[in-house]
């Protein structure tokens, strides 16, 4: 049932992007660089941000002005906030796409759980990121945010109070309150980084930047909200008033308005057990035991072909010393192997096989499928 | 040979488009010409493959992979596509017709699509002349 869905739900993806084909032509497709499209987003939040780094100022007294005065005063300043502020967004839609299109094309598990657990970490940060980098810009939804997450996070059990603690960094707000979410901001940042190793790990060659043209259109769509939607602060923070209400952002702050309409600890838990279920979702379908791409030692020259064309860096070349004349050696990892036999097709001496789909069988087969007499079928 | 369909064999990745229900015998149930090889993958088809199918009496030999851009298994299809240009190796061996090998690159719901261009192809066979078996290095063996 659940796979049935899963296939359906493939064809519709698939016969959406034959229809986006129309639209981009082949080559520029964004939903065949779905991942690169992230990762553009994510350098132009990179640059920009530290653009506005060089003029921000993590105090209570000076972060609004110093925010404004990057808005009004500073050449382009307007322009690059915001498109420090719509990468953002546009990181999440995009990094969400990524996430539906690898789910129903069914991309997602087997040899690709690091990428998927790596992937929910990813969006863990950006959050966090995202929630933080609102706190820097200090007007009145920066304060409510940082008193309702400060509030929320002591309602955790055993851990809650000192993760408060060091969220709001010492018991009431103060300059250090700011210094803590610069720090978080840009620290997790970095933290990213690492997390984007991990995500293309055992992936060779991965698509991580756009052609040109896309490029250039992704970065329209951003500049130009930028300029004709400038982003502005609301009113200044102040510290003894609680405001009422605030603009939410739905892609970074949704969990706000579910803080303020029920018990912060549901919500905590119907956060937890999307993570469990995000993290389980590789292994909900079971297959059949693993037969990776085995090396035949008589038949490997050691002609590399193989480890070139893996596209899951499965296949390393190492020195061999029992055959006189060739001097090295295929070997197959197991884990990595998606026994897609791509390794097969690059082989000319009929040295790598998948167990399963035997290469000698099918050619073999060739000739009786053709064999029969034409019209029996 | 004038009259009898042209024996055409597909090496067809199992996840472009979808010939399960169209299948019967390893033959296309709307065109009996047809014969189908199911693969794991595009990028699983050896070169060797295609000359046995030729060698063993088809007149034409197609290879269908996903579209270029979205492979299951991230680049088969393009590996598939430089080897029928003789971009990568291996390389299809020289003597072969060219003329008698296609490559398709197509969505698992373009079956419609599919059958167009196999029966343009089934069209270019008949307007080629006879095979000459002659050229086959590997008759000359037998």
């Amino acid at each position: 049932m659940y796979k049935k869905i899963l296939d359906q739900l493939q064809i519709l993806t698939i016969s959406f992007e034959k229809w986006t084909n129309k639209v981009f032509s082949q080559q520029y497709n964004p939903f065949y660089y779905h991942g690169a499209v992230p990762n553009l987003f994510m350098w132009t939040l990179f640059v920009t941000g530290l653009l506005l780094f060089a003029y921000y100022q993590p105090t209570l007294d000076s972060a609004y002005i110093s925010v404004n005065y990057i808005s009004n005063k500073l050449p382009f300043g307007n322009i690059v906030r915001g498109m420090h502020r719509y990468a953002a967004d546009a990181m999440m839609i995009a990094v969400l796409l990524h996430a539906l299109r690898v789910y129903f094309t069914d991309r997602y598990r087997k040899y690709r759980w690091i990428a998927w657990y790596s992937g929910v970490a990813l969006i863990g940060c950006m959050l966090v990121i995202g929630i933080t980098g609102y706190i820097l810009v200090w007007d009145e939804r920066s304060y409510m945010i940082v008193l309702m997450m400060a509030d929320a996070l002591k309602q955790i059990p055993a851990i809650g109070p000192p993760l408060a603690e060091f969220f709001v960094n010492g018991e009431m707000i103060t300059h250090y309150t700011l210094a803590m979410s610069f720090f978080l901001h840009v620290g997790i940042s970095f933290l990213l980084l690492y997390l984007l190793w991990l995500h293309y790990l055992r992936i060779s060659r991965p698509v991580t930047d756009v052609p040109l043209g896309l490029g250039l259109l992704l970065m329209a769509s951003i500049i130009i909200p930028a300029a004709v939607i400038p982003v502005s602060s609301g009113k200044p923070a102040v510290l003894i008033q609680v405001p009422a209400e605030f603009p939410t952002d739905w892609f970074y702050l949704w969990l706000f308005p579910m803080f303020s309409s029920m018990p912060a600890m549901i919500v905590w838990t119907v956060l937890f057990i999307i993570t469990t279920i995000l993290l389980a979702v590789p292994f909900l379908i079971i297959d059949e035991p693993k037969s990776p791409a085995q090396v035949l030692l008589d038949n490997c020259v050691g002609c590399t072909l193989c480890a070139k064309d893996c596209p899951y860096e499965a296949i390393y070349m190492v020195p061999r010393t029992d055959h006189p004349k060739f001097k090295q050696l295929a070997i197959v990892i197991d884990a990595r192997c998606a026994e897609c036999g791509l390794c097969v097709g690059a082989c000319a001496f009929k040295a790598i096989d998948l167990p399963q789909k035997h290469s000698k069988e099918i050619i073999a087969k060739i000739g009786d499928v053709l064999k029969e007499p034409v019209g029996v079928g | 040979m004038a009259g009898k369909k042209k024996k055409i064999l597909g090496i067809v990745c199992e996840r472009s488009v979808d010939l399960k229900k169209h299948i019967k015998n390893n033959k296309l149930k709307d065109k009996d010409n047809v014969s189908i090889l199911e693969m794991v993958c595009s990028g699983m088809i050896q070169p060797i493959m295609i000359e046995e199918g030729l060698k063993a009496g088809a007149d034409g030999v197609f290879v269908m992979g996903c579209q270029i851009g979205d492979c299951h298994f991230r680049e088969g299809n393009r590996w598939c596509q430089d080897r029928l240009l003789g971009l990568r190796p291996p390389n299809i061996k020289k003597a072969i017709d060219r003329n008698r090998l296609r490559g398709y690159w197509l969505a698992k719901c373009d079956y419609k699509k599919f059958i167009e261009k196999v029966n343009k192809f089934e069209e270019d066979l008949n307007n080629l002349p006879e095979k000459e078996t002659v050229k086959e290095p590997a008759k000359a063996g037998a």
